[in-house]
């Protein structure tokens, strides 16, 4: 009876946080040796596992990742869903194949392997080897550990999808045996207790529990060692050389190592590295004093290990990263661990180029665009920003990547263009100077025709751009347009409150909804609604801009006089034509503007007038199309809504606006077209320089 | 004189010649015309049209790109259209152009040029061929295999590191080299072909063979500072042509003449190089020139 209320006691403290925790739940402690031959690419492995029932009712097997075996043939669900492909590289089907196979498994001394299978609870392919359980001899209960000795053998891929490795280049991700997720019922809104363990997926990767590692890397004495925990002691053994990191409150682990890394190491320190005005742009928007802001930021150490070829980029890639850790800290909160390690990975290794795991990421500094005229791409940049901010989406608010994957991606977009435009202004700039800013470059999914809702399975969506735009910027684009329907203020108060509810938790997509919801507005409820679970659009047209000289009233009056107009048969009528004349005189404008799609939302409406005079409107977009009648004392040139272009989801900004007969201005066309003549020309000339 | 100064003398000389290649260039450009007036016609009818009147607006230009797919696919199909028109033209005019400079007669000149690029296009026309594949083999041979080779030899070697740099760097430098090469012959055929000394491409390329032998360097260089030239001209006029941005009609049309100006002395070069060509190729004849400038 003791027992049952302690563990029921547990239960409820593990599973129902009613508030945001200071710390995570611990379900994990990892001690994990691991010893790597360079030359084979071979690993074995020992680790022991504590796991503690998070609660829910007793726990009769375990399951787990083995996710290198997503590269242990053409059969596995990754390498159907991804083609062998990812991004721009490609497998290498002749000798890059891996795989992670435990050899054994024991709980007080019983061998758990004999009774284990393979699952696939996503697809239920009976090839795919990702997904192992394990039934035990008997339930472990809720609120008790067991403790596993768990060994393995793996061989690590050839790299073109986040792990693996090129020449003396190594990054392990995602590379050892790794438990799933036992969710007890009220964790991420579920019903019922029961695993959450995911394949390996194209698309998706992150969701685990927290808890401490500690893990001892073996290898050759030449590798530099980079890892997600900070390191605690280091033995020589003849040629070879054992690296033991620790690190608390994470739920991931990862590592690199290669012979080739140099190590730049610089320290944030908020009081040299928060810019001034944004602590007081941070203070104002969300209410609180700038002390109280900078209270919890503390000192993180930053290690670059970068190519050696790649020394152009240190001050690039540093300053991103304060940047960063200070944008971070005052719009969501303090970044708690002591350290961060950005890995530059060779430019032959790009499968493994911007990739996140907690406390480490890696990033790219490809040598050209460390000079001119492409130093002024801030790519590199971003990628680091971006790489960055995944520790708070996906790690800090261990959110299921594999269930909601815009929750990790989305919202980093989001995060991601707003600290690149603050710090960069326009992203890429291409002569003549048309540069555009990373918002931009994202919105311009809003811009094309969907086919998914956000909200999805990750390796559900109808096509690979599906959940591209769905997971990365269209939720990011939306953020923006909740952000300008609510304001500042509103709209980051209740940000920074989201992010500090489920810190070191494992929030869901109605969890950031609340958050937003909470002001009350109804076109925000609305928007959630019909864009995350639907797919939502807007369309704003000038439908029709005319405006016409009011010459008095015209025709017969009531007694029946010819008024304003000669009525006999015989004389010849006058022309009622505007040009040549004076724009003197009463002027009647009728403008008809439609909002096209199922997305409510207002708008500004601007008319101008020849003599430069303007009236604006407010339209609540709430019917599909409104007129607007107007008597003014100079003709209506141009009639646009939207003109702040704050509705950043209008699905084709260019029909926002419409000029009358009566615009004299100077053409936009002919220069456009006088551009791009010459640009042809440009290029036909060089055949001069070969015919 | 040096054959610089004679391409210079002769470009300046012998503007009639180059309004007819700035000619050939524009009309083929206007082949793309109408795609062109078409797909920015949206410039004058949308939200962005004050905008881009003032300067460049990125939004503007990204979300264009995005909502005017279907135009830009067409603009493109008409572009290179329009560079087939000029690659023809370009080898049809050649020849004349090559005649009335040898004829040292610079007005009048477009029946001549006319004339005389008909009588020679055919016989250009394979020596183009001909350039085409001794281009692809040469550059195979030369710059493609070593640069597979050592790929193949040393796919283990780090990027930026002595194997990997040597691979661009040759891709680069000895391709260059192999075109330079190549193109020059091809000229020097074409020369031979106008100077009637070869009645086809075959015979033409022997000739010029022997006009290349144990010349090849400053052949080389002449080539090379033309090249230079003809970018300068390109990149000066290009500079000034973007920072122009016209906010008025007039201002737009007046960089419509500034830019054709520009191809114009860009055309001038090409005269320039072709006559400095022309007086180099004499000092390697046996016979005295028939060539006055």
């Amino acid at each position: 009876m003791k027992h049952f209320a302690w563990a029921a006691a547990a239960t409820l403290a593990l599973a129902l946080p009613a508030a945001a925790l200071e710390a995570p739940r611990k379900i994990v402690d990892y001690d994990i040796r691991v010893s790597l031959d360079p030359e084979t690419k071979l690993v074995e492995g020992s680790e022991t596992l504590k796991w503690t029932n998070p609660g829910g009712g007793p726990v009769g097997e375990l399951r787990f990742h083995l996710y290198w075996n997503a590269f242990r043939n053409d059969r596995s669900t990754f390498f159907k869903e991804s083609g062998g492909r990812l991004r721009s590289d490609k497998a290498d089907t002749g000798k890059g194949w891996g795989y992670t196979d435990v050899t054994s498994m024991k709980w007080n001394g019983a061998e758990l392997m004999k009774g284990s299978r393979f699952e696939s609870p996503d697809d239920g392919n009976p090839d795919d080897r990702t997904v192992l359980v394990v039934p035990l001899p008997r339930p472990v209960a809720p609120g008790e550990t067991a403790t596993l000795e768990i060994t393995w053998k793996a061989k690590v891929p050839k790299v073109y999808a986040r792990a693996g490795y090129v020449r003396d280049f190594f990054f392990f991700g995602q590379w050892f045996p790794q438990i799933g997720v036992f969710e007890p019922a009220g964790r991420r809104r579920q019903t019922d207790a029961a695993w959450n363990c995911h394949q390996y997926h194209a698309n998706s990767e992150f969701y685990a529990d927290w808890g401490d590692w500690r893990v001892a890397i073996t290898l050759p004495g030449k590798f530099v060692v980079g890892s997600a925990g900070a390191l605690v002691s280091e033995k020589k053994d003849g040629g070879k050389k054992t690296l033991t990191f620790e690190q608390k409150a994470v739920h991931n682990f990862a590592f690199t190592a290669d012979p080739r890394y140099v190590v730049v190491e610089d320290v944030f320190d908020a009081a040299k590295d928060v810019p001034k005005d944004e602590l007081a742009r941070a203070a104002k928007a969300l209410g609180r004093s700038e002390a109280e802001l900078l209270a919890g930021f503390r000192k993180v150490a930053i290690k670059l290990y970068r190519q050696p070829e790649h020394g152009g980029f240190d001050r690039r890639q540093i300053e991103a990263q304060k940047w960063a850790l200070a944008w971070t800290g005052l719009w969501a909160f303090p970044y708690p661990y002591a350290q961060i390690s950005i890995i530059d990975t060779p430019e032959d290794g790009t499968g493994a180029t911007g990739m996140e795991y907690e406390t480490i990421y890696t990033t790219l500094s490809p040598k050209w665009m460390a000079r001119w005229p492409f130093d002024r791409l801030y790519v590199p940049e971003m990628v680091t920003i971006h790489e960055f901010t995944h520790g708070y989406w996906m790690g800090l608010l261990a959110s299921n990547e594999f269930e909601e994957s815009w929750m990790d991606e989305g919202i980093n977009t989001f995060t991601e263009f707003v600290m690149v435009d603050r710090k960069y202004g326009a992203f890429m700039t291409f002569p003549p100077g048309i540069g555009f800013t990373d918002e931009q470059s994202n919105r311009v999914s809003a811009l094309t025709q969907d086919h998914d809702p956000i909200l999805s399975k990750a390796w559900k969506y109808a096509t690979e751009g599906s959940y591209g735009r769905n997971s990365y910027p269209q939720p990011g684009t939306t953020i923006q347009q909740i952000r300008n329907l609510l304001g500042e203020e509103k709209f980051w108060r209740a940000f920074r409150g989201y992010a500090e509810r489920w810190r070191f938790d494992h929030p869901t997509s109605e969890d950031f909804f609340d958050f937003m919801r909470a002001s009350g507005d109804p076109l925000v409820a609305d928007l959630i609604r019909k864009t995350w679970y639907g797919r939502g659009w807007v369309d704003f047209t000038i439908l029709t801009a005319e405006t016409n000289r009011d010459d008095g009233f015209t025709g017969f009056d009531d007694a029946t006089k010819a008024v304003n107009f000669d009525p006999d048969p015989k004389k010849k009528e006058k022309r009622k034509d505007d040009k040549g004349k004076d724009d003197k005189g009463t002027w009647r404008s009728l403008v008809t503007i439609a909002r096209d799609g199922d997305l409510e939302m207002p708008a500004k409406v601007v008319l101008t007038f020849k003599d430069k005079s303007t009236i604006t409107r407010t339209w609540d977009g709430a019917s599909e199309w409104v007129k607007y009648r107007v008597t003014s004392s100079s003709p209506l040139v141009k009639a646009e809504v939207d003109p702040e272009r704050r509705t950043v989801l209008d699905r084709n900004p260019w029909n926002n606006a419409r000029y009358t007969k009566k615009y004299d201005g100077p053409s936009a066309a002919a220069k456009g077209r006088t551009y791009a003549l010459h640009l042809v020309e440009i290029l036909l000339s060089t055949l001069w320089g070969v015919l | 004189m040096s054959v610089y100064a004679t391409g210079f003398r002769a470009a300046l000389r012998n503007r009639r010649l180059a309004a007819v290649l700035w000619l050939s260039l524009l009309g083929s450009a206007l082949v793309a015309a109408g795609p062109i007036k078409a797909l920015f016609k949206v410039f004058d009818e949308g939200a962005f049209r004050d905008a881009l009147v003032k300067g460049w607006d990125g939004w503007a230009f990204v979300s264009f790109v995005v909502t005017q797919d279907r135009g830009i696919a067409i603009a493109l199909a008409s572009v290179g259209a329009a560079l087939v028109v000029f690659a023809l033209l370009t080898i049809f005019l050649t020849g004349g152009v090559l005649r009335a400079l040898i004829a040292g007669r610079p007005r009048p000149v477009f029946r001549l040029v006319v004339a005389e690029s008909a009588g020679l296009f055919k016989a250009n026309l394979w020596a183009t061929v001909r350039f085409v594949l001794t281009a692809g083999i040469w550059t195979g041979i030369l710059v493609a295999l070593p640069v597979l080779g050592i790929h193949k030899l040393f796919k283990d070697a780090a990027p930026h590191t002595f194997w990997p740099n040597l691979a661009f760097w040759w891709r680069y430098g000895v391709g260059a080299i192999v075109l330079l090469n190549v193109g020059l012959r091809y000229d020097l055929a074409r020369v031979a072909l106008a100077r009637g000394e070869a009645v086809n491409a075959r015979g033409a390329y022997r000739v010029a063979k022997r006009r290349l032998r144990g010349s090849r360097t400053s052949a080389i260089l002449l080539a090379v500072v033309w090249i230079a030239i003809g970018l300068a001209v390109q990149a000066a006029f290009t500079s000034w042509g973007l920072r122009w941005n016209p906010q008025t009609n007039a201002s737009t049309f007046g960089l419509f003449v500034f830019r054709q100006f520009g191809f114009f002395v860009l055309a001038m070069a090409r005269v320039g190089f072709w006559a400095s060509l022309l007086a180099w190729e004499d000092t390697r004849r046996p016979s005295p020139s028939r060539y006055g400038v």
